[in-house]
């Protein structure tokens, strides 16, 4: 249809100006030049709309097949909520869950997943494992979600199978593919790491090496004990930390042996009997830092052996010139190193790292799952005054079950009841939100209904919720398995 | 919240027949019964899951913001003692801060609420909250027997009065708030259009002017121009004018093709203006057709007396717009059998809320009364039959929809939204912009500027979307794809 673009003209001139384009067989009815453009116009403006043709495109090509079922409808409305802002906070534990349990999200919550991840890396990971495939097939589309094609999480299978990742991959490709190998080949990832060892950076070496902690074993050690003269701190620290859990090295047995000369025991007054008896120690040059690292580093079975004590009974004994909190805070670190249950067990009932909250945090991290949640109470009803609880379970990681959700549940009722202590009652639910387990949510209901206070009743709807989010999430039949998140 | 509507994108939208001369007050009679029928076999689930409101569609009954807010805070169910359900009623004692707890019954089927407390917001806190437990599904089914006497007696009186009213009880009321005079004063109405007539002879005028001394100078001008047009035009009681010429005032400064848009915008006011003036010569609906879009009303008792059209009206897709603090939602339908397409429009002020009952996706059986014109299109719930359900809709090919919007334009030349429902459609690119591309291999464009949710849903596969179908090309509302129905 031509004469539209003449009209425009026309009109963006003025008619005063440039006369209306004449369309044949319309009467004009003798109207003025503006009558008759916006009349003329009118025809051509409905003509052009119920004359409108399709046009043509290109498809997009389609996103591949996913692997894995979406998530119940249920589910899928309650991500639609959080992604609208009802509860935020657990979007993570949202998408692990999910993830978890075999399942992926809804295709049409992509582009809001997406959008939250492209501002809050920590998401990142979590969403490349619960989304599925058809999210990498928009963030190719999208330059905004492009992140995601450089999330590990996001492509497993060639993380994990292709070597030329080694070679040419970014950082975080390169160290789960190393990471991988470590699970399935501990030799070849060692080669793989001798080869390039050279010319990789202070910080990737460091990095690299850590992963050496998954199938750590006597063949590791020659290669790890060259590492032990690198130019770089962080890697020898790498470096003694996994000699130092590798049973029975010749780093272990040489720290053991200098260690072994620092510690000794004399008897509590002399001439007394045997089983009174206290810790002396003589410290290295170093002073205090030098003596934790090098009990650190002390394989703990060298005391057992040295003292002919069991553990428990070990870290029982006095210790002289108040060296027993450096002495302790080396023996759990060894602990930890070590992964030695029974030592951190000794520590932990001992009390003697009560203090220092990390390391006793450290230590719960080596116990079994069940022993945890005892141990950790037990830190909990140590602590000193609300102060001191909330220092604690600020470091406690979730999710808080058992004896430990005991503890925490009469620790809320308790200050829910005090008037000294509502400062410290926000605070104690802000941490309790996200970890303690959703399971308590019908007794904290209680707590609620005594003390109708507006930080336990958010707190009492954010666990409502999140049972109710676990229970959508788990109580289906499981899906097919995926690989579980290396825990953090 | 993604909730089920959206905002309108930016095409002028002709309020002829939603301009501010409506009167406010629709949606109890629009927005009659049945969403949330409670049909439950089992006494334990208390309604099954598709048959409850969704939460977006309790909150859209707020009154406004604070209420939404206020209502999330006390949907807890520790505040709350014998929550219980039976048929369509529900109830429950809120304890609130008086000595005496809230009593809170609701009727799910209108709905309407009860609540002891003071509030004079309607719904107030507490019965919006006893709604969202419910969504929740947080309520437990009870014998009717067993409703408590405070909850019967009103639930009773209800009935009665109900009943009473008969079947068009309810909309009768309403009708005074919403319609013009019942009996107009002759006079008045005699007055009114010669007010019309010099308003829209004056904007003949007007629109002669600014083509005759050319649009150039629209790029530059202020708001001004448009709007003292605009007030002109709501002095002379032509409000459907006045909302049109009013929306003009955007197009220079948003469009980069803006001498074309607003020419034709010009043009289509012009015959309109040009076929008031005529109006003894045109066939009686396209007579209606021009007086709805300058702006007088039909009373909705008019409309409810006419012919009534009986289909299962698939639900595509709302919008809401925004204009003059009154809040417009369009509400498109689609007769399953007959393939006609409807428009329901509800408006809603700060304060007031918009019509829910109508939901993106269902397909509800009721009879519609259209509002007289040449091509019908807006109509009223006049009745419902049954529970909505969903089923996936049919849908047409492009061609099909476009000679579709075709034959209607040459019914009514104003029309510049057509519902449309395209089977077999997926995402493509063209000309720079998305599209949408049929099985036959055509393509209309899409106008959104966010198309990632529809692109994430389809994953590049074909797919059904409904939406609006405007000269800017298809402003996309919902759709069907393998995982159900999504909002766009």
């Amino acid at each position: 249809m031509t004469g539209w673009a003449e009209h425009v003209t026309a009109a963006l001139l003025g008619t005063q100006r440039r006369q209306a384009p004449r369309l044949p067989g319309v009467a004009g009815e003798g109207d003025d030049e503006a009558g008759r453009l916006l009349g003329q116009a009118a025809l051509l403006t409905v003509r052009r709309r119920a004359g409108r043709r399709p046009g043509s495109a290109e498809p997009l090509a389609p996103a591949p097949a996913e692997s894995a079922p979406v998530v119940p409808p249920a589910a899928a409305r309650r991500i639609e909520r959080i992604l609208a802002g009802e509860h935020a906070r657990v979007l993570p534990e949202w998408l692990a869950a999910a993830a978890g349990a075999g399942y992926r999200v809804p295709a049409a919550t992509l582009p809001d997943l997406l959008e939250r991840g492209r501002v809050d890396r920590a998401l990142r990971p979590l969403i490349a494992r619960a989304a599925g495939r058809r999210a990498m097939w928009l963030a190719l589309r999208n330059p905004d979600w492009a992140y995601l094609v450089s999330e590990p999480a996001a492509q497993p299978e060639a993380a994990g199978g292709d070597p030329r990742v080694w070679e040419t991959g970014g950082r975080g490709r390169r160290l789960t593919y190393l990471a991988h190998l470590r699970e399935v080949d501990p030799a070849a990832a060692r080669a793989a790491l001798r080869g390039t060892w050279l010319s990789e950076p202070a910080a990737d070496r460091a990095a690299f090496l850590a992963t050496f902690e998954c199938g750590l074993g006597p063949a590791d050690e020659e290669f790890i004990e060259e590492a032990l003269a690198d130019r770089a701190k962080d890697v020898r620290q790498v470096a003694a930390d996994l000699l130092a859990r590798l049973p029975g090295s010749a780093y272990g047995r040489r720290v053991a042996e200098r260690a072994a000369g620092r510690l000794r025991t004399e008897p509590l007054r002399p001439g007394r009997a045997r089983d009174q008896i206290r810790i002396v120690v003589e410290p290295p040059d170093g002073g205090t830092a030098a003596l934790r690292d090098l009990l650190a580093h002390t394989p703990p079975v060298t005391w057992t052996t040295l003292f002919g004590l069991p553990p428990a009974k070990i870290v029982r004994l006095p210790i002289a010139d108040d060296r027993g909190k450096d002495v302790h805070a080396g023996w759990a670190r060894a602990a930890v190193l070590g992964r030695d249950a029974e030592w951190a067990r000794a520590l932990l009932a001992a009390g003697v790292v009560a203090d220092e909250i990390e390391p006793a945090v450290d230590l719960l991290g080596v116990l079994p799952a069940a022993e945890r949640e005892t141990h950790a109470a037990e830190l909990v009803r140590g602590a000193d005054g609300y102060r001191g609880l909330i220092r604690v379970l600020d470091r406690v990681p979730g999710p808080w079950a058992g004896e430990l959700a005991d503890v925490v549940l009469g620790a809320l009722a308790d200050a829910a009841g005090r008037a000294d202590a509502v400062r410290y009652l926000g605070r104690l639910c802000r941490l309790a939100d996200e970890r303690l387990s959703p399971g308590v949510a019908d007794r904290l209901v209680e707590i609620t209904r005594r003390h109708d206070t507006w930080p336990l009743a958010e707190l009492t709807e954010t666990l409502r919720f999140r049972r109710d989010m676990m229970d959508e999430l788990t109580g289906a039949p499981k899906a097919t398995a995926r690989p579980a998140e290396p825990s953090e | 919240m993604t909730g089920n509507h959206r905002r309108s994108t930016d095409w002028p939208v002709a309020t002829g027949r939603a301009g501010p001369g409506v009167r406010l007050g629709v949606r109890p009679a629009e927005a009659s019964p049945l969403i949330g029928r409670v049909l439950s076999a089992d006494p334990d689930s208390f309604g099954n899951v598709s048959e409850r409101w969704g939460r977006e569609q309790v909150l859209a009954l707020a009154p406004d913001a604070a209420a939404v807010r206020a209502a999330e805070s006390v949907a807890r169910p520790p505040k709350w003692d014998g929550l219980g359900g039976a048929g369509d009623a529900i109830w429950g004692e809120c304890r609130g801060s008086g000595a005496r707890p809230y009593q809170v019954c609701a009727e799910l089927t209108e709905p309407t609420f009860l609540c002891t407390c003071p509030s004079r917001k309607f719904p107030c806190k507490h019965a919006l909250a006893l709604a969202l437990l419910w969504s929740e599904g947080a309520i437990p089914a009870v014998a009717p027997d067993a409703t408590p006497p405070w909850a019967a007696d009103w639930l009773a009186e209800r009935r009665a009065r109900a009943g009473g009213r008969g079947d068009r009880g309810d909309r009768g009321e309403t009708a005074d708030d919403l319609a013009a005079p019942k009996t107009p004063d002759p006079k008045t109405a005699e007055r009114r259009e010669r007010r019309v007539d010099d308003g829209v002879a004056e904007l003949d005028r007007w629109l002669r002017d600014q083509v005759t001394h050319g649009l150039t100078s629209a790029e530059r001008a202020s708001y001004q121009l448009w709007d003292d047009a605009a007030r002109r035009l709501v002095d002379a009681q032509a409000p459907g004018l006045a909302g049109q010429v009013r929306a003009l005032a955007g197009i220079p400064r948003r469009h980069t093709g803006w001498p074309e848009r607003l020419l034709a915008e010009y043009a289509l006011l012009h015959l309109l203006v040009t076929a008031h003036r005529r109006r003894a010569e045109l066939p009686a609906p396209l007579r209606d057709t021009v007086r709805a879009r300058i702006g007088f009303t039909v009373a909705q008792d008019e409309v409810l007396r006419g012919a009534r059209v009986r289909d299962r009206w698939f639900v595509a897709g709302t919008v809401d717009t925004e204009r003059d603090n009154l809040i417009v939602r369009r509400v498109w339908l689609r007769g399953r059998d007959s393939g006609r397409p409807a428009l329901v429009l509800t408006f809603g002020a700060p304060g007031r809320s918009l019509d829910v009952s109508l939901v993106v996706g269902t397909t509800i059986d009721a009879d519609l009364a259209f509002y007289p014109g040449a091509q019908p299109l807006r109509a009223l719930v006049a009745e419902r039959h049954g529970v909505p359900g969903y089923e996936p809709p049919a849908g047409t090919g492009i061609a099909a929809m476009l000679d579709e919007y075709a034959a209607a334009l040459a019914r009514d030349p104003w029309l510049d939204r057509w519902p449309a429902v395209l089977r077999e459609v997926r995402p493509a690119r063209g000309d720079d912009r998305w599209h949408l591309l049929g099985a036959c291999g055509t393509a209309v464009p899409l106008a959104t500027a966010d198309p990632w949710r529809l692109l994430a849903a389809s994953g590049g596969r074909p797919m059904t979307v409904a939406g609006e179908w405007t000269p800017g090309g298809l402003v996309p509302l919902s759709g069907w794809c393998d995982e159900g129905r999504v909002i766009l």
